[in-house]
């Protein structure tokens, strides 16, 4: 479904990406690992359009979107999370969804008739798949971090992606809070058969419900493979998981 | 809508209707102005307030309204009505041009911009004698008669501009608004979920320039004049002020901001000539400790109210 | 062939060095409003209405002083003084509490102290129109290109130069200025390093009103020195700091060249409308460059 060729971008003299690689098949739950500043949100920043690489291509479905801008790449089918909350905080939970969802159905340009009156069951039932039906009324900034990062999630469901792209999503998260979200990735995957696409720190969540793993280190590709694969994987054991 | 203010706000439409039987012309022309004026902050607000964008010379769509309107009457020769209609039409063509050119910078390059261009604009027309009137500007425009009499314009003030307030209250809470809003807290985040943020704006721009432009018109209908000075930085800043006075995040706030100012300013300068410093304190004032404006400060003190008596 | 040697005929050169002479007063202006816009981050409008507050300071300098060459030079040094003074006063006063808030407050902020101002100068000194008169010592012309040329738009050509090296060697020869620098880019690692941020703007912004009072005093002889005389004044400034790259003084200065040099020219080719040449120069060079043609500090 996706596919990452060579990509590269730099930030003024420093290589942020390096020719990474990246392979994702329909259905799968694929992870991305690597050591703080390996490039990882560079990365999803790059094939989701919100900055432009200076070498290699995305491949989504067969088409080139390489350079393609973020909302361009939404519309083919590819939605994100971040890894800072990034919400609209001024509004609530039920607002930050509904603008997603009216995004989505092509409803932004509408002006006369009150967005009250739009989409109100396809948000509610999008917050009930997530588990925030009950804050729904609350300002954002008054929610759990936690909360916040479902929201994410719930803002990236909303535009109804065939590849979901989750950035660290339970970083920060207590215990709880991260087997919930665990759960909520294996069940976006099983019943509604999202290929997603994540980065994490944990790596007992990586290892859980990963089905594929990629390594960067420094901005390149080292390994890609399944988890057992990976682990057993040399280099990847000097460079990042400290050798056993 | 709550109970409430629905009942003040049709308690202050049936004042407006009914005040030229009671007043002297003098504050019949004074309520039109402040509509007008108030219109024109809220257009304004269109773009900023609800926006985020760095509207810093909204005026210059207001004079292009108003002056396009005047040299049809005046130079063209015109049926005062056609020109109505195109003033506003220019307005918004002007907006269109203006927007393409500046909405590729963002924040106080997009508003340097914006002045830059403006400025340009009235550079033309304070020279251009002959077509604007240059430092004169236009006086006498003729009005058909309907709407000529001081009572005429201020009914017609009345009705346009209710009707513009009405649509631009419509458009802020449909789907295009929510848009907007969204695109105010969070660009990176809307375009994200599939916005075009940069087209979102740039029609939030020219809708923005049309309203000014409506402003424009009536002002010409209400003053039967227009001068170079609308089209000057001073005055976007002044309407500026009007905004953030009356609470920039709300929607009746610029009009209230805009009658206190033409208010005051009406008043004050019956005792002194220095008004222009009594603003500059009031302005002042606002910025150090009512930054929210004085519709933001009431819907605060509604807010907090209510979530104290929830919790009782 | 014709067009071009009528160009280059003294007339019009000494037109356009004329020109130059009056756009020096603007890059002295501009510069300080760069620095303060460069470091501060504030986009000061108020920065018009010193430039008219030290016109008017150097007037009633001049006048106590009895005119001539005496009066002149306390003109030029006291008056820019009495605008850092007051400068300092609301800076300390006022803005360094609220450098937190959103540009866009501080740029109203500003305007309301060029509005208070404006009404200042107006309640001091009145409404009517003052004139300062050129020394003796600058009267009368020298030739250049053989055409007589005003001493004291000769003397404004030499203190553009003079005025943007100084500059040039404040801000990057001395240790105030780096840190200044410095602070520009990263105001919290400044700060945490030990040094007294706020000191530095008090210091930047007070250098920037100086050079505006300054500005005011240099052309308080050769223009009618009268309220309003900040308006246009300061739009056309902050436009030379944004096509020149906000916080650079060469910017500033290439900015001022353009600007004069279109507008000479355009008086020169279409006297109606040639004070739309250089917002022409600005729209042009911002459609290519929008950050400014040189390197800004932001």
């Amino acid at each position: 479904m996706l596919e990452v060729k060579g990509l590269s971008k730099s930030f003024g003299g420093f290589l942020a990406v390096n020719k990474a690689t990246l392979e994702v098949n329909k259905g799968e739950i694929v992870a991305v690992i690597g050591p703080n500043g390996a490039g990882k949100t560079t990365l999803f920043n790059l094939v989701t359009g919100i900055i432009k690489p200076d070498n290699g291509q995305v491949i989504f479905k067969g088409e080139e979107i390489t350079g393609l801008p973020a909302y361009k790449t939404c519309k083919k089918g590819i939605t994100r999370s971040f890894q800072v909350v990034n919400i609209f905080s001024r509004l609530t939970v039920f607002e930050n969804v509904r603008i997603s969802v009216l995004s989505q159905q092509g409803k932004t340009y509408r002006w006369f008739t009150s967005s009250k009156e739009f989409a109100n069951e396809e948000t509610v039932e999008l917050l009930e798949s997530v588990g925030l039906i009950h804050r729904k009324d609350n300002v954002c900034g008054a929610l759990s971090h936690g909360d916040q990062k479902v929201l994410e999630i719930a803002i990236a469901l909303a535009g109804k992606p065939e590849l979901l792209i989750l950035d660290e999503p339970t970083a920060g998260m207590s215990p709880e809070e991260t087997a919930r979200c665990i759960d909520l990735i294996k069940r976006l995957s099983q019943s509604l058969g999202l290929t997603i696409l994540f980065c994490e720190h944990d790596m007992e969540l990586v290892f859980a419900i990963a089905q594929k793993i990629m390594v960067m280190v420094r901005g390149s590709t080292i390994a890609q493979g399944p988890p057992d694969e990976v682990r057993r994987n040399q280099q990847v054991q000097d460079a990042y998981l400290g050798g056993s | 809508m709550a109970k409430k203010p629905l009942i003040i706000l049709l308690l202050v439409a049936a004042a407006l209707l009914l005040l030229p039987f009671g007043l002297p012309r003098f504050y019949i022309y004074l309520t039109a102005l402040i509509v007008t004026m108030g219109l024109l902050a809220t257009s304004l607000n269109f773009a900023l307030g609800y926006g985020g964008i760095y509207q810093l010379h909204h005026g210059v769509f207001y004079g292009t309204g108003a002056y396009a309107t005047a040299v049809m009457i005046t130079k063209l020769g015109y049926s005062p009505w056609l020109a109505f209609i195109a003033g506003p039409l220019a307005a918004a063509a002007l907006s269109l041009v203006m927007g393409i050119i500046c909405i590729r910078l963002s924040k106080l390059y997009f508003g340097m911009l914006q002045i830059s261009l403006g400025s340009l604009v009235w550079a033309i027309v304070y020279r251009w004698y002959s077509f604007t009137g240059g430092d004169d500007g236009i006086h006498g425009i003729s009005i058909p008669s309907l709407i000529g009499s001081s009572k005429g314009a201020y009914y017609f003030t009345m009705i346009v501009a209710g009707l513009a307030m009405f649509f631009m209250y419509r458009i802020l809470h449909s789907p295009f608004g929510s848009t907007l809003q969204g695109i105010r807290d969070n660009a990176v985040r809307s375009q994200a979920i599939g916005v075009n943020v940069r087209l979102h704006q740039l029609a939030a721009l020219v809708m923005a320039g049309f309203f000014a432009g409506v402003a424009g018109v009536l002002f010409v209908v209400v003053d039967n004049s227009v001068f170079p000075d609308m089209l000057f930085w001073t005055l976007s800043l002044e309407i500026t002020i009007m905004a953030l006075l009356g609470g920039w995040f709300t929607f009746l706030g610029p009009m209230l901001g805009a009658a206190v100012i033409v208010s005051l300013r009406t008043f004050v300068s019956t005792y002194t000539e220095y008004w222009t410093f009594a603003m500059g304190l009031l302005l002042m004032l606002v910025i150090l400790f009512l930054p929210e404006g004085v519709l933001g400060k009431v819907f605060e003190i509604w807010k907090r109210r209510k979530s104290l008596e929830v919790r009782s | 062939m014709e067009f071009i040697s009528a160009f280059c005929s003294p007339g019009v050169l000494c037109q356009i060095l004329l020109g130059l002479s009056r756009t020096v007063i603007l890059f002295i202006v501009a510069s300080g409003l760069s620095l303060i816009l460069g470091v501060l981050r504030i986009p000061n409008i108020a920065h018009g209405s010193l430039y008219m507050i030290g016109a008017f300071m150097a007037y009633t300098v001049s006048k106590a002083f009895g005119g001539g060459i005496m009066g002149f030079w306390m003109a030029i040094l006291l008056a820019p003084l009495g605008v850092a003074l007051v400068s300092f006063i609301i800076e300390r006063g006022i803005f360094s509490r609220l450098y937190e808030r959103e540009h866009i407050m501080l740029f109203l902020l500003t305007f309301s102290f060029s509005l208070v101002f404006g009404d200042l100068v107006k309640m001091v000194w009145g409404a009517e129109y003052r004139s300062v008169s050129t020394p003796s010592f600058f009267q009368g012309s020298i030739p250049i290109f053989g055409l007589p040329f005003p001493i004291y738009n000769f003397f404004l050509l030499l203190m553009g130069p003079i005025v943007a090296i100084l500059l040039w060697i404040i801000v990057n020869k001395t240790k105030m200025g780096k840190i200044s620098r410095a602070a520009a880019v990263d105001r919290e690692m400044v700060s945490a390093v030990g040094i007294n941020v706020s000191l530095v703007f008090c210091i930047v912004f007070v250098i920037g009103c100086f050079l505006a009072g300054l500005g005011g005093a240099l052309v308080a002889p050769i223009v009618n020195v009268v309220l309003g005389m900040d308006h246009t004044l300061i739009m056309e400034a902050f436009l030379i700091v944004i096509i020149g790259g906000l916080g650079n003084i060469w910017g500033a200065l290439l900015g001022s060249l353009i600007f004069g040099l279109t507008q000479s020219l355009g008086i020169l080719i279409w006297p109606q409308f040639g004070i739309v040449f250089p917002y022409a120069a600005v729209i042009v060079v911002l459609s290519f460059r929008p950050t400014g043609l040189l390197r800004s500090t932001w």
